[in-house]
């Protein structure tokens, strides 16, 4: 603006040192740039005023200089790190690819200043960054492998009331060291100096608690305590961790299969009806089923010490899916691996096991995996109660269903989903609705632990307490259907596919694919006949309530009147 | 624009606007920053709300737009909060109710006094600096979002944590 050569450019850098941490109303510091030489081209030196809450300082700098050259001055000037710097301008935050004429900063304006604190400048780089993940791996994993095995292991932790902000970035970190060196995790894990740690409660739990984040973590959330205290949970924690590739998926998925339907109009809604409407049926009707301990088997008969966990776990969380499917899983990984070491019996029932708790994770690979395995599997779940409560919901509202399906690039994108939809489109059909989907994952996570219990119940008889005190009705619809699968009759193959094809028939009749005009035809006319003269927001209207027209009619009051009193 | 010289009313609020948009420039208000969403339109602002310090919202940046009506300073602006935010006083779709935004004169409902309401003295560093405040204090009794108010007073932790997501969504959303 003013002179060409600026006045401070003259002033050495030790001058501004001598009183950094001066408090006063503008204290005028100018700058040189140390590149100022080769940059006369950014034109004449203009001072811009930096303001925080606590106090303003002035900058100098160049009239055409980036926003990125402006932060590297400022961060000096406030002696933070650049990082932790957000500029703001007219309504807008500065991003380093800018100019300051972007912006159109002149002489004698002044700018916003953000300082942010550590833990959520870390936060957002992660997430906004994603290549970021590769250059801030500098810690070595093996440094925090107690850590890693706590957090990064439950994916559901987050969802027993964890979603605080620490904790959320602290497995953020976790994952991220996780995904940036599986190898050298599973190494770790592996090692037997760690297995002999694992098996040993007491030796993890002071490791743990030795942590200052831990106990911080544990102090404000007794319910992590009481997990960290369970000696199952730790293991089976461990296992998890173990191996990577499960884990990955697990972590990968949830969070993105959420944040999916969260983002579709009106998924918000439809994921609470969704709630409502299946979860937490089935969910009752899992906790009939699973009443038992899950870690009876493990530990040995007794039904004490682990019950309440169990309680805990199994109870509906805030987040509809996502905390389910992840709490119910690291349980049955922990049931399953437990119960094949424990009954020792032998490889036969391995598989099934492990395919039990693949089974659990959220993964859609695994899942086709454990369906093109053992269709028998299927058939079982398809023929439990729950199931078919389930799928009486569902055809009820088969547009939710649709909905979801059409709009979510998980399912849509999903390769192994592809490859599968060509050998048996049927199968497809079913696993693209994320409301069924849930209830294979509850499905599959059940099956496997009646396998479980059944084959360790022979072993373990002499406590003459069933394992597993499961309602009767519950109990007896998989029971029956596991026997064929212990068997390996053949005939259930047949049969399961006749009942998908029996469901997709029946989707079929729902009219489910066809465009939402033509599935609402009616409920489009009524509207319209009620003077809702927008098709358009009256498609949209129906979509979101799945085709009620009372709630239809609601949506589109509400969203004409948007200044209701308040 | 085209009508907005030919009216005497129009020129006075665009007057009236530039000049409160050009000592925001030149001395911000702590809290917030302020600017035109089309350099063109002087009735249509884009503020960013810095969440206040020692508050839930402390973090977070929530853009909001401030839109004039050209019989401004007479009538009030529509503020809508475009972030996402979770608080009892701002309505799913980003309105803001605050007494001083509404429409002069006497309340239909008889709450509010008309001293309360929309005054031509107002201007955007007052409405915000009314909005700030309101975020670090709601007022829970006149809830525009009934269930963050419901969760405020009965279910406060919970509230905690969904405005501690909105905040780290805005700061994924902005920078």
């Amino acid at each position: 603006m003013s002179d060409p050569k600026p006045e401070g450019s003259a002033a050495p850098p030790s001058k501004e040192e001598e009183n950094p941490k001066k408090e006063e109303e503008a204290p005028v510091h100018t700058i040189a740039d140390d590149s100022d030489d080769e940059e006369a081209a950014l034109g004449p030196a203009i001072s811009v005023h930096v303001k925080t809450p606590q106090t303003t300082k002035t900058v100098s700098v160049k009239e055409k200089a980036s926003v990125n050259q402006f932060r590297q001055l400022v961060a000096r000037e406030f002696q933070e790190p650049v990082e932790k710097l957000c500029l703001i301008f007219g309504g807008k935050i500065m991003k380093d690819h800018e100019t300051l004429a972007t912006h159109a900063i002149a002489n004698d304006r002044t700018v916003h200043l953000v300082i942010k604190s550590g833990a959520s400048s870390q936060g957002s780089n992660n997430n906004t960054g994603a290549n970021a993940s590769s250059q801030q791996t500098p810690t070595n994993p093996s440094a925090s492998p107690f850590g890693l095995g706590g957090m990064g292991g439950i994916p559901g932790m987050s969802n027993l009331g964890m979603g605080s902000a620490n904790f959320m970035e602290m497995q953020q970190r976790m994952q991220r060291e996780m995904m940036g060196n599986p190898e050298m995790m599973r190494q770790l894990l592996d090692s037997p100096l760690t297995q002999s740690l694992m098996s040993n409660p007491e030796i993890m739990r002071s490791l743990m608690q030795s942590n200052p984040q831990m106990q911080q973590l544990m102090e404000r959330n007794p319910e992590i305590t009481h997990m960290l205290s369970n000696p199952d949970i730790l293991r089976q924690t461990m296992e998890i961790a173990r191996n990577p590739a499960m884990l990955q998926e697990l972590m990968r998925n949830q969070d993105r299969a959420m944040s999916n339907l969260e983002s579709i109009p009106g998924g918000q809604s439809a994921l609470q009806r969704m709630y409502r409407d299946i979860q937490e049926p089935m969910l009752n009707a899992a906790q009939d089923h699973l009443g038992s301990n899950p870690f009876q088997a493990l530990s040995g008969n007794s039904r004490g010490p682990g019950a309440s966990t169990t309680g805990e776990n199994a109870t509906p969380m805030p987040n509809p899916w996502g905390g389910n499917s992840g709490g119910g899983s690291s349980n049955q990984a922990g049931t399953n691996t437990s119960g094949s070491n424990n009954s020792g019996t032998g490889s036969g029932t391995t598989p099934d096991l492990t395919g039990g708790s693949l089974f659990a994770s959220p993964g859609m690979r695994s899942l086709m995996q454990q369906m093109t395995e053992n269709p028998q599997l299927m058939q079982n779940m398809m023929n439990a109660p729950y199931t078919r409560s389930l799928m009486d919901t569902l055809s009820q509202n088969p547009d939710m269903a649709a909905n979801i399906m059409s709009s979510n690039p998980l399912f849509a994108g999903n390769p192994a989903l592809q490859r599968l939809q060509t050998t048996a489109p049927e199968v497809y059909t079913s696993m693209g609705m994320p409301a069924i989907a849930p209830g294979l994952f509850l499905g599959g996570q059940q099956q496997p632990s009646t396998t479980t219990t059944a084959t360790t119940a022979s072993p373990t008889t002499t406590n003459t307490t069933s394992p597993s005190p499961s309602s009767a009705p519950a109990s007896t619809g998989n029971a029956s259907g596991s026997n064929p699968n212990v068997g390996g009759s053949p005939a259930a193959g047949e049969a399961f596919s006749q009942l998908m094809n029996q469901m997709v028939s029946n989707m079929a009749n729902q009219g489910l694919n066809n465009p939402p005009e033509q599935r609402f035809q009616s409920q489009l006319d009524q509207l319209a006949s009620m003077g809702f003269v927008d098709r358009q927001a009256n498609i949209q209207a129906l979509i979101a309530t799945f085709g009620d027209v009372n709630a239809a009619i609601d949506r589109l009051l509400n969203s004409r009147q948007p200044g209701q009193p308040s | 624009m085209a009508d907005e010289s030919s009216m005497g009313s129009t020129s006075q609020a665009a007057l009236l606007l530039k000049k409160q948009l050009a000592e925001l420039n030149k001395n911000p208000v702590e809290g917030f920053s302020a600017g035109l969403i089309d350099d063109n339109d002087i009735f249509k602002w884009e503020v960013l709300i810095i969440g206040p310090a020692d508050t839930l919202y402390e973090g977070g940046f929530f853009k909001c737009h401030l839109i004039f009506p050209k019989e401004y300073p007479l009538r009030p602006p529509k503020l809508k909060v475009i972030t996402d935010i979770w608080h009892p006083n701002i309505d799913s779709k980003g309105d803001v109710c605050i007494s001083i935004l509404h429409e002069p004169g006497d309340d239909r409902w008889g709450y509010e006094k008309a001293s309360e309401r929309w005054l031509p003295v107002h201007t955007v560093e007052t409405i915000l600096v009314s909005v700030i405040s309101m975020l670090a204090d709601p007022n829970d009794e006149s809830p525009a979002n009934v269930d963050a108010a419901k969760e405020w007073r009965d279910n406060y932790p919970e509230f905690k944590k969904k405005v501690a997501k909105c905040v780290r969504k805005s700061q994924e959303d902005l920078l």
